[in-house]
């Protein structure tokens, strides 16, 4: 797994390519409290993301717990329909706003 | 301050894992900073080794042999550092003598599961057989349990005013027919809310979802091949794990989560949810049963034994869980609470609960501890307790199980009764009277209530709705026993042709028994259950014991909606009615009644005579109280003829100012349902022969 951080549109972009599991997460975490900015809100792009295990959704449930203590937005980008599934029959996909890619990314506030 | 404990540090490492002294309570596996607690009990074990897996493989991460300073009386407990929860199973070996006349079967090569496992691997998909090579087959796992509730609480509604719905979780939606993404699943049934809410029911009772395997004694039918499953699931193996082959998300281990989704959804929408749950017997069988858990942990301890060391067998399925040892019986208090707090669970529904009152060599108790303990329970006090009133061992205590004023109990003299009315026998109007009034003969005399009658009709045991009006007799040859499993004694009737018919008559009647059974069922006090799709005419093709079937006998086809609808219409408008009018539900032997009528009385072709003789065929009830919320009456009258010429008879007159409407009546084919707005202005009526009509009163219009 690889995270990177960019900027677009008053958005701070975490890119994420490959697996997020339980062997994985713990480096999406440190990322995350590391790299993150203050007060800019938060899109995570998961279109390279094959799959994400129940610790990977509960780190996503942590962000958003997180941006939402921030007062900043959280947006998901290209989430895979299995991942989207898993989310929606298990409960955690009602907690995010979702798109499917970052050219529907409205300006960030 | 946040000080840090200095418990938390590791003071030992075995087999290069760190690990301290673990803590015995709670037992299984706990979560502590930095590590897992596990805990397990073995009385007459000398010797406990913690075996750790990564998910899926064969061959252990590790062994940890517990030290036997770890051990506080009979419970190892241990904390192992630097664990990853999700990729983690683990098992249990454990050391002690193998002596079977005196109880004792420890083998300290064989890795057993964790009696208190919240999630369990190895049977993660529906129906993939397993590999029976891998030494470890039903694997404990760690359960995250942080769910966002975001407020829910069981919904507490109260026992008379449920109408429950009992259904499989696989068969409810499996069928294509079913139209939903995630079909026999437990998102499938979230899928089938609206369906749920627009047919009126307010509560849904699950068939056993505790983890069982589908591939227990599975078997290929001798004829046509079919594989037999342990489709049902009426032999746990992990008590505290929801099955992961109904999920959707089995495959990555996140059925608790998608179990607790379904739960929080149908609770949003007012609906609760009741767990058929088996703790009488355990997957492990006999003394040639696999060895799980409980065998290899403390035989003695968990099972009913003959002197001789072999397993009683008051559940028909091989063995006898002890329930009323008192480490056995925590278990079960331990397991229960677990679901009600963790997974916010409405009720229970016992299989073959006289099981729980018997001593441990078998004789029924007269105040069983484990069914008191759960009577008091203060984590389960709102929860809903309902007994399968008997066991596989001859005890039948409808209407004397022990309930300490908690428990009610699945009315098999209901559905026997209801059943012999129905199709006309001789000689049931007087105990007909009493099922419809809550069976006052079976509880008021103890001082319990209506409501403790699960007033039922047709359960997944015996006929469906559809197959009670189309069977004489039951047709199991699918199940590949020779047609010699399974009741014969169904009291049913198949209204003139066995099985499948284009009779036109024949298939009118049947609708019309259907609609006569529902009728009665939903217009009698007491808790009505009804069973999946029996409100739109789901037939199992005669079979009465689909146990083992994973096939269209057994899951439910949604086309018969449309087909049906006119069943479903009916259906409908009755649970409706019901939860229109209080007078139905009322939950008290001694209620007054209202202002002008009594509480419950009875009538026959003439207001306020019935023929009570063994030939008479017409019975009717009129209920009546005073709505709580105004000064007006509410009065139910539903008058049944159960033989098979048509009969008039005569309405009850009303006080002034009030006047009945005709709401239903199965004797007219096209409209057996009518929305009730104007008044009835005959004296009496013809009641078409087997058929039931329903009046309600209203205030006249002036």
């Amino acid at each position: 797994m690889e995270v990177t951080l960019e900027s677009l549109n008053n958005w701070q972009v975490i890119k994420v390519n490959g697996q997020i599991d339980s062997k994985t997460v713990g480096e999406l975490r440190e990322f995350i409290d590391s790299e993150l900015k203050q007060g800019v809100a938060v899109a995570l792009e998961l279109t390279a993301v094959p799959f994400m295990s129940s610790a990977g959704l509960r780190t996503l449930l942590t962000l958003q717990r997180k941006t939402s203590d921030m007062g900043v937005d959280l947006a998901l980008i290209g989430v895979g329909s299995e991942i989207a599934d898993t989310m929606k029959v298990t409960g955690f996909y009602q907690f995010f706003t979702i798109y499917d890619s970052l050219q529907n990314l409205p300006q960030g506030t | 301050m946040d000080l840090e404990r200095i418990d938390n540090i590791p003071t030992d490492t075995i087999a290069g894992f760190r690990v301290r002294p673990g803590k015995p309570l709670p037992f299984g596996v706990s979560s502590v900073p930095g590590g897992l607690n596990f805990s397990v009990y073995t009385s007459a074990g000398t010797a406990c080794t913690l075996v750790l897996f990564s998910r899926s493989e064969s061959a252990p991460l590790g062994e940890i042999k517990v030290p036997d300073h770890y051990r506080i009386g009979d419970v190892y407990s241990i904390v192992v550092y630097d664990l990853d929860y999700e990729d983690l199973e683990y098992g249990f070996k454990i050391d002690g003598p193998f002596d079977p006349v005196q109880g004792h079967r420890f083998n300290p090569d064989n890795i057993l599961m964790d009696p208190y496992a919240r999630v369990m691997s190895g049977r993660d998909e529906w129906g993939v057989e397993p590999d029976w090579s891998k030494p470890y087959q039903y694997r404990s796992r760690v359960a995250f349990d942080d769910f966002d509730w975001e407020g829910d609480t069981p919904l507490e509604i109260n026992d008379a005013d449920l109408v429950i719905y009992e259904l499989h979780v696989r068969s409810f939606t499996k069928s294509d027919s079913s139209g939903v993404k995630f079909k026999g699943t437990y998102a499938g049934i979230a899928e089938k809310i609206p369906y749920l809410k627009s047919l009126g029911v307010n509560a849904v009772e699950l068939m056993p979802i505790f983890e069982f395997d589908e591939f227990e004694n599975s078997r290929t039918h001798p004829d046509t091949g079919e594989k037999l499953f342990n489709y049902w699931g009426y032999s746990t193996v992990a008590f505290f794990a929801p099955k992961a082959g109904f999920a959707a998300t089995g495959k990555f281990g996140m059925q608790v989560d998608e179990f607790k989704q379904l739960v929080k959804k149908l609770h949003q929408e007012g609906i609760e949810i009741i767990l058929d749950v088996v703790f009488n017997h355990t997957a492990e069988g006999n003394e040639r049963g696999p060895s799980i858990s409980f065998k290899g942990l403390d035989n003695k301890i968990y099972y009913m034994l003959t002197p001789e060391g072999y397993y009683f067998n008051f559940s028909g399925t091989g063995n006898t869980l002890n329930c009323n040892n008192p480490v056995v019986r925590n278990l079960v208090l331990d397991c229960l609470r677990y679901w009600a707090s963790e997974y916010h669970i409405d009720g229970f529904r016992f299989d073959l609960a006289s099981i729980l009152g018997r001593d441990p060599w078998g004789a029924p108790l007269s105040n069983p501890p484990l069914l008191e303990a759960l009577a008091f329970d203060p984590i389960l006090s709102s929860c809903k307790l309902i007994a399968e009133a008997w066991d596989a061992g001859g005890l039948y205590q409808v209407g004397t199980f022990p309930a300490f004023g908690r428990w009610s109990e699945w009315n098999g003299k209901y559905r026997d009764t209801a059943r012999r009315y129905l199709k006309g026998d001789s000689d049931q109007v007087g105990e007909m009277a009493q099922r419809v009034q809550g069976s006052p003969d079976l509880y008021q005399w103890n001082g319990r209530s209506p409501a403790t009658s699960i007033n039922f009709i047709t359960c997944h045991d015996g006929f469906t709705l559809a197959d009670l009006v189309s069977f004489n007799e039951k047709h199991n040859e699918a199940n590949g026993e020779n047609n010699c499993d399974g009741g014969d004694d169904n009291h049913s009737w198949n209204c003139g042709a066995e099985g499948w018919t284009e009779d036109e008559g024949i298939k009118a009647l049947r609708t019309r028994q259907s609609m006569n059974a529902l009728s009665m069922l939903l217009t009698s006090r007491g808790t009505p259950m009804l069973l999946m799709g029996d409100e739109f005419g789901r037939s199992q093709h005669g079979n009465n014991n689909a146990y083992c079937l994973d096939s269209p006998i057994s899951w439910v086809d949604w086309t018969l909606l449309t087909s049906n609808k006119l069943l479903f219409d009916y259906t409908q408008a009755l649970v409706n009615f019901r939860h229109q009018h209080p007078c139905l539900r009322i939950n008290r032997f001694d209620h007054p009644g209202s202002s002008h009528l009594p509480s419950c009385s009875f009538h026959g072709t003439s207001p306020w005579q019935v023929d009570w003789s063994a030939e008479s065929r017409q019975l009717a009830w009129l209920m009546s109280c005073d709505k709580p919320d105004s000064k007006l009456m509410d009065a139910v009258y539903v008058a049944t003829n159960t033989a098979h010429y048509a009969t008039w008879f005569d309405l009850p007159s009303l006080p002034q100012g009030y006047g009945w409407h005709l709401c239903f009546n199965t004797g007219d084919a096209s409209t057996p349902h009518h929305a009730p707005t104007t008044p009835y202005n005959e004296h009496g009526i013809l009641v078409g022969e087997r058929s039931v009509v329903i009046f309600s009163a209203s205030p006249s219009e002036t």
